[in-house]
Order: C-alpha cells, then structure tokens, then sequence
C-alpha cells in the first residue's frame, strides 16, 4: 500500500533555534537568499501580560488538494505515490502560476533552474535511504514528528491521536499534511 | 537578512508584474477586436467588400496584438526556451492549458479572417504580394463571407476575453482575483478596449474608408459597456464586502490603501470611465461626430483598461488579508 507522509510541528516544544533551518539547506544544498523552511519567531503577550513566542514553521504544508498542481498546465507539478508534492523540473516553462497559487508562500524560483522549489520532505535524498527529513532528524526538542498516516502504527498516529492539532487556512479546504500542535498556554492567536 | 531565520524576500505575494498585465490587456483588446469588427461586418449592407475601415482596423488588430501579447508571455516566463513544452503538455484542469488550446483555434482564425479583409493589399499591391501568390487560391476559396469561420471566431473571442479572467479567478491565495465576477468584468473591459481600439485604428489608418454611420454605432456601443464596467467593478466591491472575513478587508484596503488605491479611482474611474462618460454627454451630445472628441474617447477607454488590468494584477496581488 501506499504510504501518506505527513508531519506534526508541536507549538509546545519548538524552541525557534533554527537547526532544522541549517539543516535542510545543508541536507539540500539549498542556494544562498533562498529557504525551503524557515521558522518563524513572533513574539506575542498572553492576556495576562506574560511574554510567550508563537512558532511558524514556514514551509510547504503538503496538501491533498493541491492549488499548486491543479493550476500547473505541464503537469510539471505533481504529487508522488507517497502523496509528497514535487516538482519535474524538465518539464516547468516557469510561468510561476504554481508559486502564485499556493496560499501558503511555499514556493520560490531556484535561481540556477529558474524552475520553482519547495520542501519535498527529503524526497530525494534521506527519504529515499529510508531517513527522515533532515528538519526532523536535528531537531534538539523533539518538535517535529514525521511518518506514515497511512500506517495506523506509525509514530505520527500515535501523536495524532493523543494530541490537539489544527491546520493552516483549513477553510481553503487544502487538506494539509503538516498538523500544528498550538500552544497550549492559550490566550495566543494562531 | 535581518531576522533569525534568514531572508524573507522570497515570501513577496507579489509573483506576475507588469508583462502579465500587458498580455491581459492586449489578449482582451485582441478579442475585443474581433468581436468589434464582426460586429460591424455583420450589420446589413457591410458584408461584401470593400470593407469599411473599422471592419479592416479590428481584423488587423485582433491577430496583431494577440501575438505581440503571447511574445511578451513567452519572454516572461523564467524558462523562456522551454515554452514549447507548454504546447505539447497538457492539464485541462489548469485554466492555463484551456487557454493556450484556445488559443491554437482562435489565432489561426484571426489570422484567416484578416486575410480576407486585406486580400487586395496581402496579393495585389502590397510589397508581399509576389511572395503570398500561392496562398491566393486558398484564401479565395474560403469566400467573403465565410459564415461558420466568422461565427466560430466570434467565439473563441468571448472564450479568449473571458479565460483571460478565469486564468486570475482560479487563484485562491488572492482574494481580489478569486471572485467570480471577475471573468466577466475583464470580458466587458476587453469589448470596450477593442470597440476603442477599433475606432482609434480606423479613424487614424482607414478614415477614407470609414462610414460616419458605424463609427456612431461602435461609439453608442461603447456607451453601453462602459457603465455595464463600472456596474460590474461595483458589484464586485460590495459583493466582497458582504461575503466578510478576508475578503471584507481585501476590499477596503484594495479601495483605500496606498498606490493601487490611487490608480483604481485616477485611472480606473477618472481616467477609464468618468471621462468617456463625461465626453459623451457634453462633446458628443446628440450624437454629434466630432472626430478630435471620438479620438479622445478611444484613448482615455483605452488607457483606463490598461489601468483596470494593472490594478487588478498588482492589488490582487498586494492585499491578500
């Protein structure tokens, strides 16, 4: 059976220290200025008046529905068996209705290709050695969860059904595969 | 790189510039041409040469610009030599694909229908006249009046003006873009553009051959579209408004924010619409012919649609809640 590789980033343990940042541009071999995943640190003020850090992980959120695919007209965007969204450079014209279209800033234009780029969950290179993702593998906190949602044994099920998880912009009705843990001292708009 | 985390300057939500808002225009002013100039041709009386100069201006420029606009998309795009892929690879859930299978019947037939209009200058005295020769026989067995070509082409017109604004429409992440009146809006301007640019044209390039009675007709048309544009632009607005959330505030600031806000009500409204209304009320009252005012008219309707397609482009780009 297929699989369906999705990922939890839990609000709670994120400590925005960047390591899956440098990890996935080293893994990758990401050019400079430009950024598969970045992690967002937004400083907020719980109602009380406490100081508390909101975490962003800005990166592709993997839809099931996939604006990016549908508005393609090469099929140069595409999702794999694995239901990972990537890219067949060779094909790409780079008319950047993709980037354009994804609601979720995902996209960029790799300046050596020209073609978009984005996060593939490692496709290409851990993935395939049977490894997780780089982002998951360095980090120090234990934040992100990656594995199978196809495989009720599978560790990101495990998490799933113990913890609250939302997801971006649900109301689009993407379906991402990228589940938010929120912070649960509250108080925080997500 | 100012933050923790790096560069943010690949996350602008501003992706197409100004050569997608020229081809929007052009492509519509394309479509807006043909359907102009088939209308006239089929008024009673028109159909047989020789053809009056509007009919002559709007077969010109209907082929003309839609190439010039693919040009520009062409040179556009990041991958420029690839382009060839993008007609030979298909996605008919992607409104791009649609667009370019659309645009293999329409131009074609663009291009036939101009020949028609031309046939004298294209084989007898124009400088190509030799090197055309063999096509001769082809272009006059097709007729004068080719009735299913000449239908057939007033379709894939309104499908070019219309897809034109489906290509934006079909963008969720922009609020201003995914309504659907906006198809319709980019159809109505992309009429009034092509009655404009027709008449421009014609009064400029054809005036000998240009008959006092169908530039009126093609200018009270133009009335009519204009208001239908404004209409349209106003039902969108509101519309947005009510439908709240993101798009509530997608609208007021594309109405009142910075730059664009100054473009949609100086260029858009001033320059596009209150103009050629006001022209038509005052200089051309009555339906009086005053060639310096009609030229005017056609310039300002046309400037205000390059303005529509821009600020279109760029606000909806801009203001994404």
């Amino acid at each position: 059976m297929a699989k369906k590789y999705g990922m939890i980033h839990d609000n709670n343990l994120c400590i925005g220290c960047q390591a899956c940042n440098v990890a996935c541009r080293s893994e990758n071999q990401i050019p400079e200025s430009v950024y598969r995943l970045q992690v967002w640190v937004k400083p907020e003020e719980y109602p009380n008046g406490t100081l508390g850090y909101e975490y962003h992980r800005q990166s592709c959120v993997q839809c099931e529905n996939t604006p990016c695919v549908s508005v393609c007209p090469t099929k140069a965007s595409y999702k794999n068996v694995d239901g990972i969204v990537l890219i067949d450079v060779d094909l790409c014209v780079g008319c950047l209705y993709c980037v354009a279209a994804c609601p979720y800033q995902a996209r960029y234009v790799h300046p050596v290709t020209k073609a978009p780029d984005k996060c593939t969950f490692c496709h290409e290179s851990r993935l395939g050695r049977g490894e997780e993702p780089a982002c998951v593998t360095v980090c120090p906190t234990d934040a992100l969860i990656f594995g199978d949602l196809n495989d009720p044994k599978s560790k990101i099920n495990q998490a799933l059904s113990t913890r609250v998880t939302y997801r971006q912009k649900e109301s689009l009705g993407t379906n991402p595969k990228i589940f938010i843990v929120p912070n649960k001292k509250g108080g925080i708009n997500s | 790189m100012n933050q923790l985390w790096g560069s943010m300057e690949q996350y602008s939500t501003v992706v197409w510039h100004w050569p997608i808002a020229v081809y929007l225009f052009l492509a519509g002013l394309s479509a807006g041409a043909a359907m102009t100039s088939l209308i006239v041709k089929w008024i009673e009386g028109n159909g047989k040469p020789p053809w009056d100069g509007l009919i002559k201006a709007g077969a010109l420029l209907a082929p003309v610009t839609i190439c010039l606009g693919l040009f520009l998309l062409i040179f556009d795009l990041t991958r420029p030599l690839h382009f060839w892929k993008l007609l030979i690879h298909y996605n008919f859930g992607s409104v791009m694909t649609l667009g370019v299978l659309a645009l293999f019947i329409y131009t074609p037939l663009a291009f036939i229908y101009a020949a028609i209009k031309f046939k004298p200058w294209l084989f007898e005295t124009g400088p190509f006249s030799g090197l055309l020769k063999p096509f001769r026989g082809i272009v006059d067995s097709i007729g004068d009046s080719p009735v299913w070509l000449e239908r057939t082409l007033f379709l894939f017109a309104v499908i070019i003006g219309i897809y034109t604004g489906f290509l934006l429409s079909a963008m969720y992440s922009y609020p201003l873009f995914n309504t659907p009146l906006l198809p319709i809006l980019f159809l109505a301007s992309g009429l009034s553009s092509g009655v404009a640019a027709c008449i421009l044209f014609g009064l400029l390039f054809f005036k000998s051959e240009v008959n006092e009675k169908n530039a009126k007709y093609l200018l009270e048309l133009d009335l009519r579209v204009v208001p239908m544009e404004l209409l349209l632009l106003f039902a969108l607005f509101v519309g947005m408004y009510f439908q709240g959330g993101d798009k509530a505030i997608v609208a007021v600031q594309a109405l009142t924010t910075g730059i664009w806000a100054w473009v949609f009500w100086g260029g858009v409204i001033g320059v596009g619409i209150a103009t050629p209304l006001l022209i038509a009320v005052t200089a051309l009252k009555n339906h009086a012919y005053r060639v310096g005012y009609i030229l005017l008219n056609a310039w300002v309707v046309l400037i205000g649609v390059i303005f529509l397609r821009l600020y279109i482009l760029y606000a909806g780009q801009t203001f994404v809640g």
